[in-house]
């Protein structure tokens, strides 16, 4: 097993920032929004945020799930510098799908605690509800219908084998659910109440986020519907099985988006004097395994947890919130358990009960997640760390949590599939 | 934090201005410098903040170079003779496009009249282009590319 060194030097996130997560072009407001423009938004407010001017930040990295297919580019870190107005420094583009978000702060906490630089922007891009126009200007973009998009899903894939056997794609999204339903003597009707527990608290948390895709929950989405309650609309042929676990809204929100995040030395930020709490990143568990590889999701959360907690020293009762990239929800109910934030074999029980919503005593995904705040597949790591911090200053409005936390537990994953497990916490 | 109504879409209006003859950048609220074409920050000093300003659409020919046939395109070619400079607007923002010149035989005499010290005037010539929809497409999407022009074609 890795075993993973502390960091040469302290590091904290001093400034957050994120757009909406919605569909650009429909509203009237942000139609033609480019990646670019996007991009600036997000880090113009996470260095706002840090009491910085563009001017200060040394270096950045810019992340993006899939810049060729859906942003008509390559290094799409050259075209975005100028937006927020740093051009000239250096940077860095990187892509590991659904987990770019969270090796965005990975990578730029090294880069700090490195010594190589002090003041580090990392941000994340995709305006994954549209194309673009090839050739056109970037406010030119059109309808990303589902025959497009389906054919790049495996491309995360291996081509050697996991792709061409057709067992990545296949596999991973209920392997681990119909492991855990067998392990212990689940039925088929109590993961899925579990699951549409869990879509139900995390849907009223993006319905009263103003950053959030969705303005109904499925109470009215029901009504709406002309069926009596959420429960109802939920297990209706309005929202099938469409694996052997999940329904359609256990699957992603694919929307457009765009996060940031400022970083420096933890000393430097306390020196600073802040209006705001520092909050310093202990560190990063990290795993990859193959799509098609046993257990893929599993095992590698099982080896990025050890490492973090080892290298950390955290334990798990002292998580108090728990973010789970779960573009596809069967995550919301595994991983918990394998991190240690509830007790084995508990965790559908916490989800039917609403006690994984963010005013229940386990919160995960405050903002609502991939299914319910809506997925802009790179960006979407950094905004459960936008979202983490707010709640941990108590900036976090509507849904801010009843016990302000100090620790958090992100486990990032994605990419077929890239594992990050990583630990945040309030500097006192 | 930027909600809807906080982000403007500044490149959609730089082209829509193009297509009209309007030519829009932003103004540093702090330096004064402009942004051209237009972005939500400066780049001159690293502020955060920058404000649209109309602008001349005229300037000075700072660099040329001619295309050859690695660099050539055809629907360029199709309108006039021309070559890749810079230019400095008349506001003072500098940016890279494509300048054309009415005659080979004065693409060809640019640079050397740059080197020799001479002020060339251009001002801006818009073209109108297309491009498919997607791939295969017959559907067309029009935008107006922004070029400019020596002001000696014209006079």
């Amino acid at each position: 097993m890795v075993k993973v060194g502390k960091y040469a030097r302290s590091v904290s996130i001093v400034g957050v920032g994120c757009t909406p997560f919605t569909n650009f072009e429909d509203h009237p407001e942000t139609k033609g929004m480019s990646e670019g423009e996007a991009f600036g938004y997000a880090a113009l407010e996470a260095i706002a945020d840090a009491g910085l001017e563009p001017r200060d930040i040394q270096y950045f990295y810019h992340g993006s799930a899939n810049p060729f297919m859906i942003g008509d580019s390559l290094t799409p870190n050259m075209q975005v510098a100028d937006w927020f107005g740093t051009r000239g420094i250096g940077s860095v583009h990187h892509s590991e799908a659904c987990c770019t978000g969270y090796v965005a702060m990975q990578e730029a906490a090294m880069a700090i605690a490195s010594g190589e630089f002090d003041i580090v922007l990392s941000g994340a891009v995709d305006l994954a509800a549209s194309l673009p126009v090839v050739g056109a200007p970037g406010h030119m973009r059109r309808d990303f219908p589902l025959e497009e998009m389906l054919p790049s899903i495996p491309m995360v894939y291996d081509r050697a084998y996991g792709r061409p056997l057709d067992s990545a794609f296949g596999i991973s999204f209920d392997n681990w659910i119909n492991e855990y339903r067998w392990t212990y003597d689940l039925s088929d009707a109590d993961i899925d109440k579990a699951l549409n527990a869990v879509a139900k608290s995390l849907r009223r948390a993006s319905v009263l986020n103003p950053l959030g895709f969705y303005e109904q929950d499925f109470d009215q989405v029901a009504q709406a519907n002309g069926m009596p309650d959420a429960d109802t609309f939920l297990t209706s042929m309005f929202n099938p099985k469409v694996t052997q676990y999940l329904r359609v809204t256990g699957f992603e929100t694919k929307c457009d988006g765009a996060a940031a995040m400022v970083l420096m030395p933890t000393e430097m930020a306390i020196a600073r004097g802040l209006d705001h709490k520092v909050i310093e990143i202990l560190g990063t568990g990290s795993a990859a395994y193959e799509g098609a590889t046993l257990a893929n999701e599993k095992t590698g959360t099982i080896r990025g947890t050890k490492q973090v907690y080892e290298l950390t020293g955290v334990s798990p009762d002292e998580v108090d919130l728990l973010f789970i990239n779960d573009f596809f929800m069967a995550g919301d109910i595994c991983v918990p358990e394998e991190v240690g934030y509830v007790p084995r074999g508990e965790a559908w029980k916490y989800a039917i009960d609403g006690r994984f919503a963010f005013d229940g005593d386990k919160p995960i995904n405050t903002h609502g997640g991939r299914c319910n705040f809506g997925h802009a597949h790179g960006a979407s790591g950094i905004a459960d760390i936008v979202e983490a911090v707010r709640q941990m200053r108590g900036e976090a409005g509507a849904t801010q949590m009843k016990k302000l936390p100090q620790t958090t537990l992100f486990r990032g994953f994605g990419g077929g599939q890239n594992i990050r497990v990583q630990i945040i916490r309030t500097v006192d | 934090m930027p909600l809807l109504n906080q982000m403007e879409p500044i490149v959609k209006k730089f082209y829509d201005g193009v297509a009209e003859g309007k030519y829009w950048g932003r103004r540093c609220t702090e330096c004064g410098a402009i942004e051209f074409p237009p972005h939500i920050a400066c780049n001159a000093c690293g502020y955060h903040e920058t404000e649209w300003v109309e602008l001349s659409g005229h300037g000075t020919l700072q660099s040329f170079v001619v295309p050859g046939i690695q660099n050539d395109k055809p629907y360029l070619k199709a309108v006039s003779a021309y070559g890749y400079g810079a230019v400095k607007l008349d506001e003072g923002p500098v940016y890279t496009f494509v300048v054309f010149c009415g005659k080979k035989k004065v693409a060809k005499k640019l640079a050397e009249r740059l080197h020799n010290g001479e002020v060339i005037g251009v001002h801006a010539k818009p073209i109108d282009r297309e491009v498919p929809l997607k791939p295969g497409s017959d559907e067309m999407v029009h935008f107006a590319e922004l070029c400019f022009e020596l002001d000696e074609v014209n006079a």
